[in-house]
C-alpha cells in the first residue's frame, strides 16, 4: 500500500445559506482546497464527493459533477457516496483507497450539503423503516443509548451536559462554526425537553455548508505546498444489526477503532486530538470509550476531568464539534479531516491545541434494527 | 368477499362515498389484524426452522442457516420486560402527538427485542425491567383522516 497525504484543505462556514445553492458552497470549499494546495484542476485525476440528502431534500443529484465543474474540474471519474452522516467521510475513504492502490496520485474529495429547512419543516428522510413510522426521531434512540450509559456507568445529566460547554466554548474560537454563543452547564440542562434526557442544546443542528480535501500520493506530496499530512489509517465499518447488543457501546465503532490502530501500529495513548461525531452529548461520552481514550464506563470521568478540553491530555472536538460548529450532514466527515489538518499543522488560530502529531477521526451513519449503518475511523499523522 | 347469499354480516370498513378506509396498519404484516372471533392480537416473526432464531421484523433468509425457504411464520408472545425508554416531547414526522413514549422490549419466551411504542395515559411511567404486554390499536391519525393501526406495550396490572 502506499502512503496518502492531504495536501489541500478548505470548508465554509457552517449554519444557515439559504440563499446559495449546494454547487455553491461546494465550489467555495474545493477552489479553497485547491489554493490551499497549491494544485491545479488539471491534476486532479478523480473525484468523490459525499451528500446524504440532496435527493431528498433539493431534488438534486450528481452534486459532485456540479461543484466540481464550478472550479474546472472535469473529465475525469467522479462518484456521488451517500452513508448518511458518513457520506463524506466514505468519500474520503474511496479516494484514499484509489491513490493507496496506485490507480492515480492526485484526488478531490468533497462533502456538500444543505439541512436546513424552513421553520416547522420536519427532515423527511428514513420514513421507509419501521421505527421511524412508529415515531422514532433520532434524539429518541440516542435517549434511550443515554439511559443505559447512566444506569451501567452512573453518568450524569451533568457530564452529558459538559459536552455541550465545552464544544460551545471551542466553537466560539472557530469562524467556521455555526454558533459562537458560550453555554453554561445550566443553560443546557434548562434547554427544551425534546426526548429525555436529551433536550435541545444536547442536539446538534441542520447545517447548510462544504468542506474539501486534495489527497495525493507521496511524489506529489513533496511537490507541493510542502504541508501534506500523512493518512496511517483509513477504516469503514457497517452494522451487525445484533438486536440484544449492549446499547451502552457502539461494537461498531470499537471494531474500526480496533482495525484503525493496528492498520496506523499507534495505539489510544498516541493520540493528540481527535474529532468525533457528537451529533447528541451522549453519542462523544461513548466515543471517548469507543475509541479507547478512556476505559469502557468512564466517559463522563473524562469530560469531569477536563481531559478533553483544548489544554486537556487529549482534546476532542477543537472545532466545536457537530455541537456547535454545525452539522451539513454530508459535509461533516471531510470537516473533521479539514480541521484536523489545520491542527496538525499549527493553523488552528485560537484553538489550536499545543504541538499535535497524531489525530484520529470518527463519524458514524444511519441507523438500522438498533445499530449504525455505517462508521469511519481514520488517523493522520504529521511526519 | 362476503357472500350476502350465504347470510355472512357485511362489515365494511370503507367510506362508501370516496371509497377511502376508514383506517390502515403502520405496515402490512407486523402483527395480525383485523382480529378474527376470539384471536388474539400478536406480532408476526419469521423463526428459521434450522436454528430458531426469531426475527422481528421478519426477514427473508437466516443469516446464520443460509437455506432458503426455511422460515416459517410465527406469533410472538405478547409479554415482555422493558429494556431502555424514552418520551418525546415534541411532534413526530411520523404524525404521533407529544408526549409520546417508546423504546425497546425484550420478549425473553422468542429471544427477541422489539421497538414499541408504549401505551398509557401518562407516558412518563415507563421504566426499564417493567413487565408490559401487547396491544394493537390506533397510533395516529394520518393526513387522510385515517386511523393508523400499529402496536404498543402496555404496563401489566
Amino acid at each position: 500500500m502506499r502512503d496518502v497525504f492531504v495536501t489541500g484543505v478548505g470548508m465554509t462556514v457552517f449554519g444557515k445559506h439559504s440563499d446559495r445553492s449546494l454547487r455553491n458552497l461546494g465550489y467555495e470549499a474545493c477552489l479553497n482546497a485547491l489554493k490551499d494546495a497549491g494544485v491545479k484542476p488539471r491534476e486532479v485525476e478523480a473525484g468523490y464527493c459525499g451528500n446524504a440528502l440532496a435527493a431528498a431534500l433539493q431534488g438534486e443529484t450528481g452534486v459532485g459533477q456540479n461543484a466540481f465543474w464550478e472550479v474546472g474540474i472535469s473529465g475525469i471519474p467522479v462518484v456521488n457516496m451517500e452513508n448518511a452522516c458518513a457520506s463524506g467521510s466514505t468519500a474520503l475513504r474511496e479516494g484514499w483507497l484509489a491513490i493507496t492502490g496506485g490507480h492515480y496520485d492526485m484526488v478531490i474529495v468533497a462533502g456538500i450539503e444543505k439541512t436546513v429547512m424552513p421553520k416547522g419543516t420536519p427532515l423527511n428522510v428514513g420514513t421507509a423503516e419501521l421505527e421511524t413510522k412508529l415515531g422514532d426521531i433520532f434524539p429518541g434512540f440516542f435517549a434511550c443509548i443515554a439511559q443505559k450509559h447512566m444506569e451501567k456507568y452512573g453518568t450524569t445529566r451533568e457530564q452529558m451536559a459538559k459536552v455541550s460547554v465545552k464544544n460551545h466554548y471551542n466553537g466560539s474560537l472557530n469562524p467556521y462554526a455555526q454558533f459562537q454563543k458560550l453555554l453554561t452547564v445550566e443553560e443546557v440542562l434548562n434547554s427544551p425537553m425534546i426526548a429525555d434526557p436529551i433536550n435541545l442544546y444536547s442536539c446538534c443542528p441542520n447545517s447548510d455548508g462544504a468542506a474539501a480535501v486534495i489527497l495525493c500520493s507521496e511524489k506529489y506530496a513533496r511537490k507541493t505546498n510542502g504541508r501534506s499530512i500523512r493518512i496511517v489509517a483509513s477504516v469503514l465499518t457497517s452494522g451487525i444489526y445484533d438486536s440484544h447488543r449492549d446499547f451502552s457501546g457502539f461494537e461498531i465503532e470499537q471494531r474500526a477503532a480496533k482495525k484503525a490502530y493496528e492498520m496506523a501500529s499507534l495505539g489510544p495513548k498516541d493520540v493528540n486530538v481527535v474529532e468525533v461525531h457528537d451529533a447528541f452529548t451522549i453519542c462523544e461520552i461513548l466515543h471517548y470509550e469507543g475509541l479507547g481514550l478512556c476505559p469502557l464506563g468512564e466517559g463522563g470521568r473524562l469530560i469531569d476531568e477536563g481531559e478533553t478540553e483544548l489544554t486537556g491530555r487529549v482534546p476532542v472536538n477543537p472545532s466545536g464539534g457537530l455541537l456547535a460548529k454545525g452539522h451539513p450532514v454530508g459535509a461533516s466527515g471531510v470537516a473533521q479531516i479539514v480541521e484536523l489538518v489545520w491542527q496538525l499543522r499549527g493553523e488552528a488560530g485560537k484553538r489550536q491545541v499545543k504541538n499535535p502529531r497524531v489525530a484520529v477521526a470518527q463519524i458514524m451513519g444511519g441507523s438500522k434494527d438498533t445499530d449504525t449503518k455505517g462508521c469511519t475511523v481514520h488517523i493522520l499523522v504529521k511526519d | 368477499m362476503s357472500d350476502v347469499s350465504k347470510g355472512e354480516i357485511i362489515i365494511s370498513r370503507t367510506y362508501p362515498t370516496i371509497g377511502l378506509d376508514l383506517e390502515t396498519v403502520v405496515q402490512p404484516g407486523l402483527f395480525n389484524y383485523p382480529l378474527a372471533n376470539g384471536e388474539k392480537a400478536a406480532l408476526l416473526a419469521n423463526r428459521c426452522r434450522s436454528c430458531g432464531r426469531t426475527f422481528f421484523p421478519k426477514r427473508s433468509l437466516c443469516p446464520e442457516c443460509f437455506v432458503d425457504g426455511e422460515m416459517e411464520e410465527v406469533k410472538l408472545d405478547t409479554r415482555g420486560i422493558i429494556y431502555s425508554t424514552t418520551v418525546v416531547t415534541v411532534p413526530s414526522p411520523a404524525g404521533i402527538k407529544p408526549p409520546y413514549a417508546y423504546g425497546y422490549v425484550d420478549l425473553p419466551a422468542n429471544n427477541v427485542r422489539v421497538f414499541a411504542l408504549f401505551a398509557g395515559a401518562d407516558p412518563r411511567t415507563f421504566v426499564p425491567g417493567q413487565e408490559v404486554d401487547l396491544v394493537v390499536e390506533p397510533i395516529m391519525v394520518n393526513k387522510q383522516g385515517q386511523k393508523v393501526i400499529g402496536y404498543k406495550f402496555r404496563k401489566v396490572l
